[in-house]
């Protein structure tokens, strides 16, 4: 067993509790009053610990709603924990969703600058790795141009490049892998692989057993907001599918 | 391999004392390349829409300047502190016009970003921050309205004009301050904006824009005196017009409530920064 300084990610008894709120101060000040809670609260993740080493790769499996994404959110540090404690070590890019912060009127090139400086870069890391960002999209002919004139393809390979490109010691991904055709997919899956044998710490959400078994090592499957299995990804994957009736399994 | 111990990661500040609050600004300078990127992300977007694009931040003040005047200074005759009226109205309606839109502007700035806040942590302030300094762009055009009118009555700007950025870091301070609580309450109720608006229209006449203070009766300074967008107007009119420094006492009460404003408006964000992408 590895000491808790090779730990990447640690959840020590996360709970995440969602409540639907008033969005309108006519239905908040008669809730006031009333002293009801609108909706019953939500629980997004139960009491879930967790540890994942440096260079892990887990993959994270489960139905809708069973709290995949939150966890993602949470090592990402866009939410707070309502009960519990997440630690994380090391920058976390997220692959959430790429060029989430593109704007369509800015060029290729300012929108590399902006989704670097979001992501953590200084200045000068995104100059440093400019040209390897541009040469990785297979961009060059089109980094003055404004994205709202690149296809969805385009837009999503940049989106890409400029987030694996951000030196993270933690990488999120949240079903992309299947970005522009199948050249570039072969190139991401290359580099995602590189950043396996490199020793990156990788998060991978999915509801594709296959993803997650040619990619992890390490499985974890989550239902209702709590750990169901935990264990090699085959085992873990292969687990959940039993559970899947056999039509859902083909879509 | 001090790097490789789990660091406990709250990037969503849930500690605000008065430490972390310097911590958080700490933070926030460490990241201003994304607030400048930011800034111009937002000023890309703002008039990009619409046919005349930039021509509005010139017609906007202009239009405004001369009807007030036509209004206030022809029809019913209002006094201006012995200046021209158009010079006179033109120097408190650009700050005035920069508070007021920016603070609507930054109101809206988390709303309005929810697809980034939801996917990836950065300090939070930086948009609203980044939605008032575009307004800095609108504020600069407006300036070049300003400079043709001081030539047309040729009336130079005097030499106290040095206190100009003085002034305008105060409003700064006070426009972000203050709209930190509002951009953070409008994720909870959208009736915020809305409130913003008619606050806005309420606050234009209760600060001496359209009329000079010396009109006021002294039994209602004070409601002047808790208005830093009143104290800071005034004083815009002394250094650029008037030739005089701003009143020592009046520029130090505009510093103070800006700053309390800034301390507690940040103090709320932070500690509503951690509900924001629970908005679902």
């Amino acid at each position: 067993m590895q000491t808790a300084s090779s730990a990447a990610i640690e959840f020590r008894n996360v709970t995440k509790r969602f409540q639907m709120r008033e969005s309108s101060l006519r239905e908040f000040v008669p809730a006031i009053f009333n002293k009801r809670e609108a909706t019953p609260p939500f629980y997004a993740l139960q009491d879930v610990s967790f540890t994942v080493n440096r260079g892990e790769t887990l993959g994270i499996i489960g139905r809708n709603g069973s709290g995949k994404s939150t966890a993602l959110k949470l090592i990402a540090g866009v939410m707070a924990p309502t009960q519990g404690t997440v630690l994380v070590g090391g920058r976390v890019s997220p692959l959430i969703e790429l060029g989430a912060g593109f704007h369509p009127d800015l060029t290729g090139r300012e929108n590399v600058h902006l989704n670097g400086s979001i992501l953590g870069l200084s200045g000068q890391e995104i100059d440093d790795q400019f040209s390897a960002i541009v040469e990785f999209a297979e961009l060059q002919e089109f980094i003055d141009m404004p994205v709202k004139r690149y296809s969805s393809g385009m837009y999503m390979r940049l989106g890409f490049a400029v987030a694996v490109h951000s030196s993270p010691n933690i990488l999120l991904v949240d079903e992309v892998l299947s970005v522009g055709d199948a050249f570039f997919q072969d190139k991401c899956q290359q580099r995602m692989h590189d950043f396996k044998q490199q020793g990156m710490t990788i998060v991978v959400v999915s509801h594709s057993a296959e993803t997650i078994t040619s990619f992890c090592d390490r499985g974890m499957w989550l239902d209702h907001g709590r750990v169901v299995a935990d264990g090699p990804a085959q085992q873990v994957v292969d687990d959940y599918m039993a559970t899947v009736p056999q039509h859902a399994e083909a879509g | 391999m001090a790097r490789a111990q789990p660091i406990p990661r709250q990037p969503i500040a849930t500690a605000t004392g008065p430490l972390d609050l310097l911590r958080h600004l700490a933070e926030f300078w460490r990241r201003r390349d994304l607030l400048w990127h930011m800034t111009i992300r937002h000023l890309r977007g703002q008039y990009k829409q619409s046919v005349l694009g930039y021509a509005w931040a010139f017609l906007n003040p202009l239009a405004q300047m001369l009807t007030l005047s036509f209004v206030f200074a022809t029809l019913l005759r209002f006094p201006s502190q012995g200046l021209p009226y158009a010079l006179f109205v033109l120097v408190g309606l650009l700050p005035w016009m920069f508070f007021s839109s920016g603070l609507s502007s930054a109101t809206d700035s988390v709303s309005g970003a929810m697809n980034l806040v939801t996917k990836v942590y950065f300090p939070r302030e930086i948009l609203p921050v980044a939605a008032i300094n575009t307004k800095i762009v609108d504020l600069l055009f407006g300036l070049v309205i300003l400079a043709g009118l001081m030539v047309v009555y040729n009336h130079p700007p005097t030499e106290t004009v040095v206190w100009v950025p003085l002034l305008f870091a105060i409003q700064l301070i006070f426009t972000a301050g203050l709209s930190f609580p509002l951009a953070a309450l409008n994720l909870y109720f959208h009736d915020v904006r809305y409130l913003v608006g008619v606050v806005l229209t309420l606050w234009f006449y209760l600060t001496p824009v359209i009329y000079p203070i010396e009109q006021v009766p002294s039994k209602y300074h004070f409601i002047f005196d808790m208005n830093p967008n009143a104290l800071l107007i005034n004083a815009y009119r002394r250094v650029i017009l008037l030739d005089d420094s701003p009143a020592m006492d009046r520029l130090l009460l505009g510093l103070g409530i800006a700053v309390g404003t800034f301390v507690v408006g940040y103090f709320l964000f932070k500690k509503m920064e951690a509900g924001f992408a629970d908005r679902i």
